[in-house]
């Protein structure tokens, strides 16, 4: 029982140590839902209007990651968010490398585990399914 | 039929010629033509691609995590400990120690060895409050943090986003040439971890990382250019900037081709890129690199 209350009392105060830095709770959240072997390393907030053409993803940025590097990508969405928040990967070559929203089935991925093995410079896309309205966050972090 | 010739001789020249550029933009990583960023052009670098850049480069906690890979033991003889924050008198080399203190702050993070790095978040905190972006540093909740090891992921999120914070304000703020100075601080003192380590422990994918930075250091190079020309210390920085890249000249990134492949695992995707890049670098090549590298940073901390 001691050791349960004392599991909790570490958890709250760490929630309330790293929301009470963050200017964006939902973004404290996020990281510290991307795993206990998950590193933070980067976070894009991401809030968009709804669009009439949801082919291309609006929220883009760019980002270098490494070879012999496996990064997690987690995707988490505002309570108040109509859409739920998708990703693109594309390499330098504009190759789509990954995507968290499979078109065939509708499925969106909560996380993306990648496992890295070309050096370089990357486009991230982030969206809102069928381009709705949304308020979500993206995580990245190194996996070890 | 001599026009016929000439046409189809121009047919062949025009269709070698694009082989040639398509060879080289997708198989082999090249610094862009343009070495050297004409002030001009880079003075019209948009806010939105000098936030791009800076977004780029990459963390130093992904090097100490390498590190980490390759069970290299913790070493503080790499830390740039003589430095003293209270002789930082310049905007310039608070901004520039800032960035150099916040790489050995993620070193010795990733270490866990957070007692130590006491010393250096008080130093943090000095250059922070020199240059006004203190208010971004929760110090206290930090440096908590560090006497509890249990919470190194909250320290790790929290040291970063302070220094993510700070970017972005400086950059807002219209004093982007401080954001350039810490980003290019961040990367000097990690390329220096880096380079120092594979002294003692030359693993291949530790050498591969270090060739791989030639992939950032033109956009590093970019970042400072609108600045070079502002005073002497920034001048004599985007030399040593060009003097890393001339090390890096020979040095040759090339890429085969794949497909990724994916699974589905506890609800979330795994994919594995199976697109390889790899570097072709020489021990002369590295051994240039790791000499410049510390001499620069040498250089920029004993100025400081």
């Amino acid at each position: 029982m001691k050791k349960i209350i004392t599991a909790l009392l570490f958890l709250i105060t760490g929630g309330i140590l790293l929301t009470g830095q963050s200017s964006d709770p939902l973004v404290a959240s996020c990281v510290m839902n991307a795993g206990s072997n998950a590193k933070y390393l980067k976070d894009f907030r991401v809030q968009l209007g709804k669009t009439a053409s949801p082919d291309e993803l609006r929220y883009k940025a760019q980002i270098s990651l490494w070879k012999n590097t496996k990064y997690r990508f987690t995707m988490c969405n505002a309570d108040d968010s109509q859409g739920k928040l998708i990703l693109n990967l594309k390499d330098d070559t504009n190759k789509l490398v990954l995507s968290s929203y499979d078109q065939k089935t509708g499925k969106i991925y909560p996380y993306i585990d990648f496992i890295c093995n070309k050096s370089g410079i990357y486009q991230l896309g982030y969206d809102f399914a069928n381009g709705q309205q949304g308020s979500g966050v993206g995580v990245i972090s190194m996996i070890k | 039929m001599r026009g016929r010739f000439f046409y189809s001789l121009l047919i062949i020249v025009v269709v070698l010629c694009s082989c040639r550029n398509s060879a080289n933009s997708k198989n082999e990583f090249i610094f862009p033509e343009a070495d050297s960023v004409p002030i001009g052009e880079a003075e019209k670098l948009s806010a939105e691609a000098i936030a791009e850049i800076s977004k780029n480069i990459s963390s130093p906690v992904e090097i100490a995590n390498l590190l980490q890979l390759l069970s290299v033991p913790f070493s503080p003889d790499y830390l740039a400990s003589s430095i003293d924050a209270n002789k930082q008198t310049t905007a310039f080399d608070k901004a520039l120690t800032l960035g150099i203190l916040g790489a050995d702050l993620g070193y010795l993070n990733m270490y866990e060895k957070t007692g130590s790095s006491i010393d250096i978040l008080s130093s943090i905190r000095k250059l922070a409050e020199g240059i006004r972006v203190g208010q971004f540093f929760d110090f206290e909740t930090i440096k908590r943090l560090s006497l509890n090891k249990s919470n190194l992921d909250s320290l790790l999120f929290l040291s970063i986003d302070s220094y993510t914070q700070i970017d972005e304000y400086l950059r807002n703020d219209k004093r982007g040439q401080l954001s350039a100075l810490m980003i290019i601080g961040v990367w000097i003192e990690a390329q220096y971890l880096a380079t120092q380590v594979v002294r003692q422990y030359p693993d291949q994918m530790l050498k591969d990382r270090i060739g791989e930075q030639k992939i950032i250091l033109n956009d590093l190079i970019l970042l400072a250019s609108p600045y070079c020309s502002r005073d002497k210390e920034f001048n004599s920085l985007c030399k040593d900037l060009q003097e890393i890249k001339n090390a890096y000249r020979e040095v040759r990134i090339t890429y085969t081709l794949g497909e990724p492949v994916s699974l589905e695992k506890d609800g979330g995707l795994v994919i594995e890129q199976t697109e390889t890049s790899t570097v072709d670098m020489t021990d002369e090549q590295l051994s240039g690199i790791v000499e410049v590298t510390k001499n620069i940073r040498n250089k920029l901390i004993t100025n400081n």
